[in-house]
């Protein structure tokens, strides 16, 4: 357990002390702040670029569901990509870098390298998410005076369950493939996938293709059941992991 | 004495090719121990393996007594440096020597001790700048400082003194020296005056087959009863023209100061001959011995055997 302890330590320090706590935190943060801004001028906005074109359309004034709607989209389309493509190395990179090696010929066992990845990381990403929403939340609140708390933290909540998966997802990549580049391809390809498959409505019900839009449904404050979802996103989030751990233990590092 | 390493029948293949080829190999706990070899010719694939990093073909591998298990990690008392070692740039020295003494859950009051000296030792004491700003050499004498961080049974080093300058590599020869009897060094480099400076014992390895293993000493005098030196006081040229001539004589080469070196297939034979060789030329005699062997001159000798 010590070694556990120690390496979760290490991965815990460099994310303070390198550029990871710039980028996620700065996208995430980024979209906290100007989602319900722009929800709140989109009118402003929309007119100022068309003019009169619109004829007699007229926008309806903004709500705080607008700027929840800005803050979910936001997650699943852009924070999503970035989280795949900045994971693409979580594990490769260690090995490439030579500082796997060192670890390894201590008593650290490469499953527990790996878990402690997966955990810290997706610890990590979801304290930067929340962060978010209680940025948003505030502006919001801030913004069109009111912000009920339900519909925000459930689609975050939904958005935090494929976030975990998609840590764990990389985890598993980043052992499987020693290019972050590639390792980064594959994971947008499930992620595409995944946005396909919720399509056909099976999935949609039952798999963490749901996930994808999910959290935009229920930031519209639409009652949606996400329990299969989510119960099948860790599954699978889990047997990331563990698989991850096999694959890395058969490795010739 | 027991086994420090207990190799056994190891092979190692990567398709086709076979980096380690039915290696069998033991080191004796307390040796310090000179893995020798041309470049390629499987030391770090053996070094890998030693250390659960690489998985065999075939073969066991024991250290330590325990048998080791590709994928597991290797037990508290084996130190390991890897040839190029890779290090969290964004860390000081000091804060990778707390956290590799960490992983060995080495108390702290120990490990803090501990870190001075190792600094001290990697003369790196006082160097606040983070490891991604150092040069190979002070990331060598740290990746050294690191592998001796618990204290170890058994040091596994790979290339140790390859980015090293003179002064630096007298320095950690000197190091390895100090551990002698205490702890067990696997020294794997292709640089033989290292090995003939501090190892007791040597392996000499080519295209993954072990071509020999002795004690130093052993080995130079097997290899030193087929030389023999002569000194002339004139007429060296025509001596070994007449040398050249003889059935015993495999070699025969002019050495910087003058004196003649010779190679003999049967030490016995030329010990008679070659007094009356010179006299038979009316030369002076001023010197006839056993030739000293550098370690070199036997590594060309059986490396170059193997690939002939």
């Amino acid at each position: 357990m010590t070694g556990w302890l120690v390496f979760a330590g290490k991965e815990a320090r460099e994310i303070v002390r390198t550029w990871r706590i710039w980028v996620l935190p700065g996208i995430v943060l980024l979209f906290a702040i100007t989602g319900p801004l722009i929800a709140r001028f989109t009118p402003e906005l929309v007119g100022a670029l068309v003019g009169n074109n619109l004829g007699g359309l007229n926008v309806p004034p903004p709500t705080y569901a607008d700027a929840y709607l800005q803050w979910t989209k936001n997650l699943s389309q852009i924070v999503v990509i970035a989280l795949i493509i900045v994971y693409g190395s979580l594990v490769s990179g260690e090995v490439r870098s030579g500082t796997a090696v060192l670890v390894l010929t201590k008593p650290l066992s490469r499953n527990a390298m790996i878990a402690v990845k997966a955990i810290v990381h997706s610890l990590f990403v979801s304290a930067v998410v929340i962060v978010g929403a209680m940025v948003t939340w505030g502006l919001t609140w801030a913004t069109f005076g009111q912000a009920p708390a339900g519909p925000l933290w459930r689609a975050t909540a939904a958005f935090l369950v494929l976030a975990v998966l998609f840590v764990c997802l990389m985890t598993l990549l980043s052992v499987v493939v020693s290019s972050p580049a590639g390792a980064a391809g594959a994971g947008l390809g499930v992620y595409v996938a995944l946005a396909i498959a919720a399509i056909w409505k099976p999935l949609d019900e039952y798999s963490p293709a749901a996930l994808t839009s999910q959290p935009a449904s229920l930031a519209g404050g639409h009652d949606v059941t996400a329990t299969w979802p989510v119960i099948s996103a860790l599954v699978i989030a889990t047997g990331c992991v563990v698989l991850a751990g096999t694959m890395f233990r058969r490795q010739d590092l | 004495m027991t086994a420090a390493v207990e190799i056994s029948g190891l092979t190692k293949s990567y398709g086709e090719a076979r980096a380690i080829d039915g290696l069998d190999l033991v080191v004796q706990e307390g040796s310090i121990f000179g893995f020798l070899g041309p470049n390629g010719a499987g030391k770090t694939t053996t070094v890998r393996i030693l250390t659960g990093l690489a998985h065999p073909t075939s073969g066991t591998v024991r250290v330590l007594g325990a048998t080791v298990r590709a994928g597991d990690a290797v037990g508290a008392d084996v130190g390991y440096l890897p040839d190029v070692p890779g290090f969290y740039n964004w860390m000081t020295a000091t804060e990778f020597l707390r956290f590799a003494g960490n992983l060995f859950g080495i108390p702290k009051p120990q490990l803090e001790s501990r870190v001075a000296t190792l600094l001290d030792l990697a003369g790196l004491t006082g160097v606040k700048t983070r490891i991604g700003g150092y040069s190979r050499g002070m990331k060598q004498r740290l990746g050294i400082a690191q592998a001796l961080i618990n204290a170890p049974r058994l040091l596994l080093l790979d290339e140790p003194t390859s980015a090293l300058d003179p002064i630096g590599r007298r320095d950690v020869l000197e190091m390895l020296a100090t551990l002698r009897g205490r702890t067990t060094v696997f020294f794997s480099t292709h640089i033989l005056a290292d090995v003939d400076r501090v190892c007791d014992t040597v392996a000499i390895l080519d295209h993954g087959r072990l071509l020999v293993q002795a004690p130093m000493e052993k080995l130079k005098s097997r290899y030193r009863a087929h030389k023999l030196v002569v000194e002339v006081t004139s007429g060296a040229d025509e001596l070994i023209a007449r040398i050249e001539a003889q059935p015993w004589a495999t070699a025969v080469a002019r050495a910087m100061n003058g004196a003649i070196e010779v190679t003999v297939s049967d030490m016995g034979a030329a010990q008679h001959a070659l007094p009356a060789l010179v006299a038979a030329g009316g030369l002076g005699l001023s010197r006839l011995e056993a030739g000293e062997v550098q370690l070199e001159e036997v590594f060309v000798d059986l490396v170059g055997a193997n690939r002939r």
